[in-house]
């Protein structure tokens, strides 16, 4: 069996690639996704925790079902204001975009 | 003969999948490329689920992940236009700074991950029913706020997305 701390090195790994993508990509489309990956990574924090560690408990996975939830959210919400932005001024880079005032 | 050698198999290609396509969404420089390994990295996450035996997470993982969210991310590369760009300007101007903060953080995150132990895990069946009855029971309340906050974002995302079409129309005209 898989040890627990293999499934949390990975889920690191992928949150660091997340997050430096995050910090060193210009293109707003870009780090949104870079921040989706992190919220994966942390939902496969979330289960592996929740099924190898200890008594299984289903807690995490419920967790994980809101993150699911609040990714959708902020992907939907987060595009519609990166596209708003594009129709203001055609860029998408976000050294470029100085103000959200429409 | 055993098949105890397939889980880590398994485990260490979709670990190569997670990883690879991970790093290739951040250092690739075409972007309908890395949303797909976006993708990508998604349905490993998928795998990794199912060998975690939470099937239901992974079922819901494909449908909302590489189903949903994938396709909004192409509408937005669809949408916004990305001409091509020299290689050095795809980076932000902060890139040391940011790779030294990173990995000063990785490393010793990485490091504590690798060697944690954890008590034995005991097995157990579908993970459906346990996680049915506590989204209902305990989670009822965040369950239904949640619904609002799907409506809310649904609702934001229209109005900010929104055209403004008196204002078009008069444009039009006056050209």
């Amino acid at each position: 069996m898989v040890p627990l701390g293999a499934y949390i090195a990975v889920s690191a790994f992928l949150f660091f690639i997340g997050c430096a993508g995050v910090l060193v990509r210009r293109n707003a489309v870009v780090i949104l996704m870079c921040v989706e990956l992190m919220l994966n990574a942390a939902n496969l924090a979330l289960v592996a925790f929740s099924r190898r560690y200890g008594a299984i408990d289903e807690r995490g996975s419920v967790f994980v079902v809101f993150v699911f939830v609040i990714a959708a959210a902020e992907v939907a919400v987060g595009l519609a204001i990166v596209l708003s932005a594009y129709r203001n001024r055609p860029v998408v880079d976000v050294d470029e975009i100085h103000q959200m005032r429409g | 003969m055993t098949f105890d050698f397939v889980e880590p198999v398994v485990f260490a290609v979709l670990s190569i999948g997670v990883i690879g396509a991970g790093a290739a969404v951040v250092l690739i420089n075409r972007i309908t490329a890395a949303a797909l390994l976006m993708a990508l990295t998604f349905l490993c996450m998928a795998g990794m689920f199912v060998l975690l035996g939470a099937e239901t997470i992974a079922a819901f993982q494909v449908l909302i992940y590489v189903g949903a969210i994938t396709v909004l991310i192409l509408y937005g590369v669809m949408f916004t236009k990305y001409g091509d760009r020299p290689y050095g300007l795809f980076f932000q101007r902060q890139t040391p700074l940011a790779a030294v903060f990173v990995f000063a953080l990785a490393v010793p995150v990485a490091y504590w991950a690798f060697f944690f132990t954890s008590p034995p895990p005991r097995p157990g069946g579908g993970d459906l029913p346990a996680l049915a009855t506590s989204v209902f029971t305990d989670y009822a309340f965040p369950f239904e706020v949640a619904s609002v906050l799907l409506l809310a974002a649904m609702v934001g995302a229209i109005v900010l997305t929104k055209r403004d079409e008196t204002h078009e129309f008069d444009e039009r005209r006056r050209r």
